[in-house]
């Protein structure tokens, strides 16, 4: 019925042995599960250490690997170009992709249960890679396997940038690596740079100081930006909304949003555990403390001066209203630049947008005695491996991850559809230094001095809350802050009210 | 020529015309040479054991108990359980169940939420089922029109979804533009704020399940006994005493079934709330159906998410025979019994 290689080591299962198991009930009630485990067969052909690079690419030719990705770029290019990697190893992959929602609970489905559907799995850092930790192969296993190739570069932390090893594949502890740095999601700000050029002489006429966007410009500038653009439209004047917020129904980017602001004020953080690493017993939250609500009231603040449908506007929504020429600035991700300088589809192409890091923290809102940073928050997609798979599965999963985190995968997914490279050395590769400037052909370049020389370098960069129950976390910050931003309860009743969830959360 | 009475009733010559239920006349020879003459009766089947009703009911019970029974009887066992494949299930007793019903305020909030959802959602389209079913029924383009209002129905929730989520946006939705020249709204979306994002989902169920509600009603108003409806024109009734005192009791049942099912909708789908709000903004949709998906496939709180789904489905068995109670009372049973 399907084809199956001579020397496949899995999945053939005699006839008798299906009826002995009740194959017709299980065929009836488990068809889907069914149909994708078929699609997973392996082969192998034994290899040595002392074996060329070529017979340890191609030990699993034949096998076939399901990755159950995100749909961000590199998992779309990637699918689309798949044949290098058929070539170097045999080895055929399906990817799967859908909303980070959907993969979260699909991933998470297959991993608690046991099963392995999906052999490699798109590992976002914190809502999959923090409560599923244990559910992934530790990948320092392959890394030091000389059966198995490598790659040139190398897979330490060196290889990729500041930061990003840690942030997504290191979860509650350095002796396992969960993941490899997929793709990036990291913060900066967006500006509508022909608009600031054009009212900044009035605004400096009310607010004593250039309306422009750099590395020193604050919460409280950000705050000035977003009112002026209000008052000249309470005035009549065709302008845009001076600034907009993430608090729409995508939880994780609404904690992320409001997450900035509150990391830029004394490098605020919401437990008191080292942020690299993460903790699966946090202890009790700061939320409720003097900082958290005094920001908490600056962040309804900034809401009051923001667009109007704040909270209808998650973050790809945000981005819509960006490229719809409806607000002049907006802290998002730098994977979005790509859309933001296509003409055929964004108001604000054509030279109309700069970028910068995110906002700073004004000293005089810090209430820790911490120092005031540019706070970076991020989402670093790793790829990870499914440890419910078998030993040959792992390692045939193994290749595939390499191979799609490699400088050269990178980089043509950089150049095809706008991707975010994780790896340093890409870089160095031919028209990406160039193409940090106009004109490029790699728009999401234009971004990286705002995000990797400056943004993800510490201590700007903040990567937690690595907690098993960040999904949840997530949720009560976007509920409580929205019931905030709405009206329905001041900051400190929200801030308190973040605090008894979130220690009761953590069985505090 | 060897003659042969063959076994079994079917052979018997006796059928009208001389030829048998299956066409053998007696006198035919067979393949084998020989020649039938007659055939004998049937001895009659003994009757069944028990033993033998319950083999061939078995597989019916058996496939049943796995795709009902044995989920029903799992839910319960999560439910006393905190549910972790890794660390192992730990048994927790009453734990959950204490949890939601003393200081889960998203578990009472979604409860009450459900309740507004649904009574809204239900009486509008009961309202406005019977009126247009009214309006439909025996007019001229009463098929063409059917036809066309069954449209949202045949959508998938998900889709239907999807489709309102782009009418309803801020930023370049046709509705939204369309409500806020109308001055119905202000430049907040209807799903980006607390106070109208209920109003948004309740629209959107409206406009898709008030289909079945029109089709009920159209196949209740076919079976409005004629000689009712004259009696009572006879005895001086106009148009809408008419439908008062006769059209709307004989409907009566008709409109359970679709209140019925319609109730056990809104505790099931939750994929147009998903899309569209997500259980959002402030928790002002979180309708508990949601807020169950959340804790069960978002925090992978399957104990908690357990103990939720239980209380949800011992809630809608009750209310489902409440109505089959309803459904069942003699009241009901009558309407109608004049017709033929």
């Amino acid at each position: 019925m399907f084809y199956v290689p001579k020397n496949a080591i899995y999945k053939r299962i005699p006839r008798r042995k299906f009826l002995e198991l009740g194959g017709g009930v299980a065929t009836a009630l488990g068809a889907g599960s069914v149909a994708v485990g078929l699609s997973s067969v392996v082969t192998r052909s034994p290899v040595q250490a002392a074996s060329s690079d070529d017979a340890k690419w191609k030990q699993y030719s034949g096998t076939k690997l399901v990755f159950m990705s995100e749909n961000t770029p590199p998992s779309f290019a990637i699918r689309e170009n798949l044949k290098p990697f058929y070539d170097l190893t045999g080895i055929e992959v399906e990817i799967l992709t859908d909303d980070l929602p959907v993969v979260q609970q699909k991933v998470g489905i297959d991993l608690r249960s046991g099963k392995a559907d999906f052999h490699l799995n798109y590992v976002q850092d914190k809502p999959i890679g923090a409560p599923f930790a244990d559910y992934f192969a530790n990948l320092n296993d392959f890394i030091n396997d000389d059966t198995l190739p490598q790659d040139p570069d190398g897979m330490g932390a060196d290889a990729w940038f500041e930061n990003f090893l840690d942030v997504c594949g290191t979860m509650y502890t350095r002796d396992r690596l969960i993941a490899f740095p997929y793709d990036s999601a990291v913060a900066c700000t967006f500006y509508r740079q022909d608009l600031f050029e054009q009212h900044s002489p009035d605004f400096e006429k009310e607010y004593g100081y250039r309306m422009e966007f750099t590395k020193d410009t604050t919460w409280k500038n950000v705050y000035d930006f977003a009112e002026f653009f209000k008052k000249l439209r309470a005035a009549g004047q065709d302008v845009p909304y001076g600034y907009a917020q993430h608090q729409g129904s995508f939880a994780w980017t609404a904690q992320l949003d409001i997450q900035r602001l509150m990391y830029a004020h004394g490098q605020w953080t919401e437990f008191d555990v080292d942020d690299k690493l993460g903790s699966k017993e946090p202890g009790p939250t700061r939320w409720g403390d003097e900082s958290s609500i005094f920001l908490m009231e600056k962040w309804k603040e900034l809401a009051s001066v923001a667009h109007p449908d704040n909270l209808a506007n998650d973050t790809l929504q945000l981005n819509t209203v960006y490229q719809a020429g409806q607000i002049a600035m907006q802290v998002q991700y730098h994977e979005f630049a790509a859309s933001i300088e296509d003409e055929k589809t964004s108001r604000a192409a054509g030279g109309k947008t700069a970028y910068a890091p995110c906002p700073k923290g004004e000293a005089s809102w810090i209430k820790n005695g911490g120092q005031a940073v540019n706070g970076t928050s991020c989402g670093i997609g790793g790829i990870g491996i499914n440890n419910n798979a078998s030993d040959d599965l792992k390692r045939a999963a193994y290749l595939f991850a390499m191979w799609s985190t490699s400088k050269e995968t990178q980089y043509n997914v950089l150049k095809g559809v706008g991707g975010t490279p994780t790896r340093k050395a890409v870089m160095d590769m031919p028209g990406v230094k160039e193409a940090r400037q106009r004109p490029t052909d790699m728009p999401n370049a234009l971004t990286f001095d705002a995000v990797y020389d400056y943004g993800i370098k510490d201590p700007h960069f903040v990567l937690g809350p690595k907690i098993p129950e960040a999904n949840e976390y997530y949720q009560i910050i976007l509920t409580e802050v929205q019931k905030c931003i709405s009206g329905q309860q001041d900051p400190a009743a929200t801030c308190e009210s973040i605090r008894d969830q979130v220690d009761d959360m953590n069985d505090i | 020529m060897a003659t042969q009475v063959l076994p079994g009733g079917a052979l018997r010559g006796d059928a009208p015309g001389g030829i048998n239920p299956v066409g053998i006349m007696p006198g035919f020879v067979t393949r084998d040479g020989v020649t039938v003459l007659e055939a004998e009766p049937l001895a009659r089947n003994p009757e069944p054991s028990r033993r033998y009703y319950f083999y061939m009911m078995a597989p019916a019970i058996i496939t049943l108990a796995a795709i009902s029974l044995y989920p029903f009887f799992w839910l319960i066992w999560m439910s006393l359980h905190d549910v972790d494949i890794m660390a192992g299930d730990k048994w927790v007793g009453l734990k959950n169940f204490e949890r939601l019903f003393t200081r889960d305020a998203k578990f009472s909030n979604g409860w009450l939420l459900l309740i507004q959802y649904s009574a809204m959602c239900l009486f509008f389209e009961v309202l406005l089922g019977v009126l247009i079913a009214v309006l439909l029924n025996r007019s001229r383009w009463e098929k063409v029109l059917v036809t066309v209002f069954l449209m949202p129905m045949m959508m998938a929730p998900a889709i239907a979804g999807l489709v309102w989520y782009y009418l309803y946006n801020g930023t370049f939705g046709w509705y939204h533009w369309f409500m806020q020249s109308v001055g119905l709204l202000g430049e907040t979306s209807i799903l980006g704020s607390p106070s109208t994002a209920m109003i948004g989902l309740v629209l959107v169920d409206i406009w898709q399940w008030t289909p079945l509600i029109v089709l009920i009603t159209l196949a209740g108003l076919k079976r409005v006994p004629r000689d009712q409806l004259e009696a009572n024109m006879v005895d001086g009734a106009g148009e809408i005493r008419n439908f008062f005192q006769v059209v709307l009791p004989n409907l009566y049942p008709f409109l359970l079934i679709g209140i019925l099912l319609r109730f056990m909708d809104n505790f099931r789908f939750i994929d147009s709330v998903l899309i569209l709000t997500g259980g959002g903004p402030a928790d002002a949709t979180n309708i508990l159906p949601v807020y169950l998906f959340d804790v069960s496939f978002q925090y992978f709180k399957l104990g908690r998410g357990a103990a939720i789904a239980l209380t949800l489905l011992v809630v809608t068995i009750i209310l489902g025979m409440f109505l089959v109670k309803i459904f069942d009372s003699p009241a009901a049973r009558n309407v109608g019994r004049t017709e033929g």
